[in-house]
């Protein structure tokens, strides 16, 4: 096997480590040689995440990343020690669990030791009165959720990822799901975790409800990136399955209809676990079969809970959604939604047709978010090759929304396909910004945001980036990210 | 081509509305996707499929259970996808013998059908690679043993293991070419002799007139299949076709699972019919106690009173009854069956199916000690199984000082003890 066959994408700052051969075998000595490699069968399952341009590159034949040695921890001391190493001979970590990250957060863009947190799978505990659960943070999002389900309980905590994302990828990357109105998201859900520090140190903060002792640090931690710090182990949040679901849905003339009558379900104080709207071109694609969605803006809504708040909830949701000129189209439309909602059979297509798509989510709050949205659709159609822009609204708030853009463009001759793609990334973020919103929702920072990081963030990123100098003086925890900017350093595509 | 055209309505205003340079260049790209990265060339692999599943965000891998078994990236599905895609096309080289080895790290659950979008079995992909493999010459060894094993003793054991039935106390008895039953044993199955004599002993006391043919019973050639060696396949089923036709018998009872999938589904692809009703001996013990010809008196003892379920993957998932087992169990007086989690079509695997514990014997015994620790956390300490790959799986899967304590039962094991 050769890895030169394989063109490596982030190539300009990857560097060999050196001595590998020694390192292995003190990594071996600290976790057995079973969880520790080299070999290029393993170490090229690591060269990608799920960023969306990634699977143009497997297409293609290339990498966007190669990592040098693959571990497997076992325990939380082990962790420590594999760190208080890679701080000594100042190599690279890079922790990763399921690869869902569609930003490169799992990326070893400069090389060096893939932490894979997949043996940390177990749940630990659920304490039925303190409606908890804590559990190890490598364990599949799924595999929480259905272990919950089967003892009569939920996270709420569902993202279209579920099958494919682990806890530990939520919490770093802060992650939400698409029942969040009501379940909040992952920074609303986790209470205590365990940490290690980027020199090894093992911290903990314990589950309260809520409390009085100081800063709120832990919420430092949540969305880190594992930049500073690996989280090992989280207690979160649970509820009793529901025992209700009503399933709704309205058509609206216009966008900006559907927005209010959105924020006034949520001004009443009524939470539906799912609320998402489709703009008219989305509509088109998810609904084109409905007659009644024909030129319209799609909504649909998931109450979910005890019987008769649930009744309460569907009965406010309909009056304000025909107050607002809502034309009530029934479940079948919710329905299609979780029937396709895991079907992801675009990143399988889309290509082997040589285009380039992604998502880019955003946050906003209600007052200008219908000219934010307008603005993106009309700046991003500008950019030469591209196809597609379209929206939903994704998360809901009382103060604020989640914006989900998608785009597909045919990469110009002139263009690589990731210089094409990183023009529509700067576009859309470039305008968020200048509207005054957010330019993340909840696929975090990774590679693709962190040239906006000084933008989003202004004078209080230079105390970021003293906070984690603090904690990582050597910059061994996934370097590269956040506090840099790895598309300056991109190789040719 | 239409099925691309219909998905995609949604693109045409979109097309429309390209500019001309862009609607050129997407339109090239259209026409010539098969020949980008489908091309026409000496391989049989999948090539359409390995990228669909190669470029999919691994939807099922929550449920695949070597990745389980591992927890090594290495093992996730999309990931074995894009190694055959890769040597497929020659951008990895087949004499790098650890990618080839991951196209057999597969226990063939088919637990990943029913989370993937497009509706496949990964093994059926790794399948379609190991037929270029073994047609460039580069069938690995743990593969060429089996085969070696076949041709030189019927069976997949390396002698031949129908012959030990005079040893382990078996009776045998063989056609006089007008039976109402055939029971067809498999290779494994006679590693269960009292499996064996309690079928026999059901079959009796329901007073059906069968035979079991073991001087001259072969392998069904399952391996044969998850190898891809189809030729020497195909000598097994006319082998086959032809021992169970002499019996006259007109249903053929089996069992193991594997063989009756390969009797059935697995032959019909070599174009070779039998043109018997072949089922898996529950589905028809349970129909003789539904007649009445089967009558259970007593009760169950103590020792085998509370029992959970391992289903058969391809009882549960292939042949699509779930229901047989449940039935015949729910009849055993005095029983208590407590279903674990993943059962029925959920169930997970025994870590004995499929090539990977050929391959990587350590993954499959992990895979099988997941198995078996979910089946203890239903507090029972007798696990009933109707397929003796199963039993051989979950058995490896105990740890030492376990062995004493849980008991690994057949159905039918449990059922003649109340007849």
């Amino acid at each position: 096997m050769k890895f030169d066959e394989f063109e490596l994408i982030y190539k300009n700052d990857h560097k060999e480590i050196k001595n590998k051969a020694k390192s292995e075998s003190k990594l071996a000595e600290i976790l057995g040689k079973q969880n520790v490699s080299t070999e290029p069968i393993d170490i090229f399952a690591y060269t990608k995440d799920s960023t969306l341009i990634a699977f143009n590159w497997t297409l293609q034949g290339k990498i966007a990343s190669l990592p040098d040695i693959i571990t497997w921890p076992e325990t939380v001391e082990q962790i420590s020690e594999i760190l208080k190493y890679a701080n000594k001979e100042k190599i690279p970590v890079i922790p990763y669990a399921e690869g869902s990250g569609v930003v490169g957060g799992a990326l070893a863009i400069r090389g060096g030791i893939i932490l894979d947190m997949k043996k940390f799978n177990k749940v630990i505990e659920i304490n039925d009165k303190d409606l908890t659960v804590t559990a190890q943070t490598g364990i599949n999002g799924m595999n929480l959720e259905r272990f919950l389900n089967d003892k009569g309980y939920t996270t709420g905590h569902i993202p279209q990822s579920l099958y494919t994302s682990s806890l530990g990828g939520w919490i770093a990357h802060r992650a939400a799901g698409q029942f969040s109105t009501k379940y909040g998201k992952i920074e609303d859900i986790v209470m205590g975790m365990e940490i290690v520090l980027p020199q090894g140190d093992i911290i903990n903060f314990k589950p309260i409800a809520r409390a009085s002792t100081g800063p709120q640090f832990d919420k430092l931690f949540i969305g880190g990136e594992g930049t500073l710090g690996i989280v090992t182990k989280a207690t979160l949040k649970i509820w009793p399955y529901p025992e209700k679901r009503t399933l709704i849905s309205y058509a609206f003339p216009t966008f900006e209809d559907s927005l209010e009558a959105t924020r006034q379900i949520l001004r009443q104080q009524i939470y539906p676990a799912v609320m998402r709207i489709y703009d008219a071109d989305e509509t088109f694609r998810h609904f084109g079969h409905l007659e009644k969605a024909k030129d319209k803006v799609m909504v649909v809504f998931v109450c979910e809970g005890i019987g008769r708040l649930v009744d309460l909830e569907e009965q406010i949701t309909k009056e304000t959604c025909e107050k607002n000129n809502g034309i009530e189209c029934g479940e079948e439309p919710v329905e299609h939604w979780f029937e396709t909602r895991f079907k992801v059979t675009d990143t399988s297509s889309t290509p082997t047709f040589q285009m380039v798509f992604d998502t880019i989510e955003i946050g906003f709050l209600w007052d200008k978010a219908a000219d934010m949205y307008h603005s993106v659709i009309e700046t991003t159609k500008k950019v030469k090759g591209i196809v597609m822009i379209t929206a939903h609204v994704s998360h809901f708030y009382p103060n604020g929304v989640g914006f989900y853009f998608t785009f597909a463009g045919v990469p110009p001759k002139e263009k690589t396909d990731l210089e094409f793609y990183q023009e529509v990334w700067d576009t859309v973020i470039k305008t968020v910004e200048d509207c005054g919103g957010s330019f993340g929702h909840h696929h975090g920072v990774g590679i693709n945001r962190s040239k906006w990081m000084p933008v989003e963030w202004g004078k209080s990123f230079d105390t970021l980036k003293s906070i984690k100098k603090l904690l990582d003086p050597n910059n061994i925890l996934n370097p590269g990210k956040i506090y840099e900017n790895p598309w300056e350093e991109r190789g040719e595509n | 081509m239409a099925e691309i055209l219909k998905k995609y309505k949604w693109m045409g205003p979109i097309i429309q509305k390209m500019d001309r340079d862009t609607k050129k260049v997407f339109m090239k790209s259209f026409r010539m996707r098969d020949k980008n990265f489908f091309p026409e060339g000496d391989y049989k692999a999948d090539v359409k499929n390995l990228v669909n599943c190669m470029l999919c965000p691994n939807m099922c891998r929550f449920d695949c259970g070597t990745l389980q078994a591992s927890q090594k990236e290495t093992m996730s599905p999309a990931y074995k996808a894009r190694i055959g895609y890769y040597l497929t096309i020659g951008k990895i080289d087949y004499n790098d013998s650890e990618f080839v080895n991951l196209m057999y790290k597969c226990t063939n659950e088919e637990n990943c059908k029913v989370w993937c979008p497009f509706g496949f079995s990964v093994v059926s992909l790794l399948e379609t690679v190991r037929d270029d493999i073994n047609a460039k010459g580069y069938m690995p060894d743990y593969c060429k043993e089996q085969v070696k094993k076949l041709k030189d003793s019927n069976t997949i054991e390396g002698y031949n293991i129908f012959e030990t039935y005079k040893e382990n106390g078996i009776e045998n008895i063989e056609t006089d070419g007008n039976d109402d039953v055939f029971y067809y044993l498999g290779c494994e199955s006679m590693k269960f002799p009292e499996v064996i004599k309690a079928n026999m002993n059901i079959l009796k006391k329901a007073g059906i007139k069968f035979s079991t043919n073991l001087d001259s019973k072969v392998c069904c050639g399952g391996p044969l299949f998850n190898i891809r060696d189809l030729t020497t396949a195909k000598d097994f089923a006319e082998k086959n076709k032809s021992l169970i036709e002499s019996t006259g018998a007109k249903i053929i009872v089996s069992d193991c699972p594997g063989c009756v999938l390969t009797l059935t589904k697995r032959y019909e692809g070599l174009g070779i019919k039998i043109d018997k009703k072949i089922i898996h001996i529950v589905e028809y013990i349970k129909k003789l106690l539904d007649e009445g010809k089967i009558k259970p008196t007593k009760n169950i003892s103590d020792d085998l009173k509370k029992v959970t379920i391992h289903d058969p993957c391809l009882i549960a998932r292939n042949m699509e009854d779930t229901s047989s087992i449940r039935d015949i169990l729910g009849k055993i007086p005095g029983l208590e069956l407590v279903e674990p989690r993943f059962n029925k079509e959920d169930v997970h695997c025994c870590g004995w199916s499929g090539t990977a514990h050929w391959v990587d014997r350590d993954l499959a015994i992990k895979e099988a000690s997941i198995r078996v620790s979910e089946l203890k956390d239903t507090g029972a300490e007798v696990f009933v199984s109707a397929c003796p790959l199963c039993e051989l799986g979950l058995a490896y899967g105990l740890k030492e000082d376990e062995k004493e304590k849980i008991k690994i039962k057949d159905v039918s094991e449990l059922l003649i003890k109340v007849l």
